[in-house]
């Protein structure tokens, strides 16, 4: 066993186990309850897939994948920016409660909820009434707490 | 002889370097909430490809494509906590449950719910 056979056992078994921790890494981005967790994991995702270039230009031996893996670290990181400039709500600051709903209001407005793939942003309107309202009356605190106990067990 | 420490140094780091990878996607898929998943995930932009391109370093040895490699350590390291920040930032804007999770010991109404907990 010469040292060239070994570095191709290092690099094949590496490239497998980075074939399988991205499939594994993609459970999170189908299921993920939120926006937050999918674009999370298909950073983590895009991080993996620019090693795997990166050891495939030492093990074929050829300079212009690296090149290929820088381009593709700059297009994930401007795929999460503009991602992001998607779903963010204005740039307002939220100081007191009587701001949060112009947020949310802002947030439903500046995104449209036709473009949001899981209907996602017309949820978050709807769930967040009984919340404020659970502030206030000590009889909905008791709601409140039943549904985070529910969302525990969903987990 | 050299050829085989060198490959050894080279296989050493590659599977540090795994492992951190390994812990960056089981934590996305095991914690509960979305900032402790961006925790794990942060893991892996920052560790595991330092200690991957780390091993390409060394088995490649000094040449052109190392330091484009480099290059791509010093991008990831300048945006990988830029997206973090962001995807934070995202994280408290949109969600309206997000108190559940810091108000037990952060925020204005720490003092109310302190006889519920």
């Amino acid at each position: 066993m010469t040292v060239e056979n070994a570095y191709i056992y290092l690099f094949t078994a590496a490239l497998i186990w980075f074939a399988l921790l991205i499939t594994v890494g993609l459970i999170r981005a189908i299921i993920g309850p939120r926006i937050t967790d999918r674009v999370l994991s298909i950073n983590m995702i895009s991080t993996m897939v620019i090693s795997c270039i990166a050891i495939l230009a030492v093990y074929l031996k050829e300079s212009y994948l690296v090149d290929v893996a820088l381009i593709y670290a700059m297009v994930s990181f401007v795929s999460v920016l503009i991602l992001i400039s998607i779903y963010l709500p204005g740039r307002t600051v939220r100081t007191n409660e009587s701001e949060e709903k112009d947020v949310s209001e802002e947030g439903s407005a500046g995104s449209d909820n036709k473009e949001i793939p899981d209907g996602q942003g017309g949820e978050i309107q709807e769930k967040e009434k009984p919340v404020k309202e659970g502030k206030k009356s000590p009889q909905q605190k008791g709601s409140g707490k039943q549904a985070r106990r529910k969302s525990k067990k969903r987990r | 002889m050299m050829e085989w420490i060198r490959f050894f140094i080279t296989a050493l780091l590659m599977l540090s370097g795994m492992i951190f990878f390994t812990a960056a996607v089981v934590g996305a898929n095991r914690f509960g909430h979305a900032m402790n998943r961006l925790h794990a995930a942060g893991i892996g932009d920052t560790a595991g490809l330092l200690l991957v391109l780390l091993s390409l370093f060394v088995a490649a040895g000094i040449h052109v494509d190392t330091v484009k490699m480099a290059f791509i350590l010093f991008f990831m390291f300048f945006t990988s906590p830029v997206s973090s920040h962001f995807l934070c930032q995202i994280e408290y804007y949109t969600n309206p449950k997000l108190y559940r999770f810091t108000q037990k010991r952060f925020g204005k109404k720490t003092e109310k719910t302190k006889s519920e907990h």
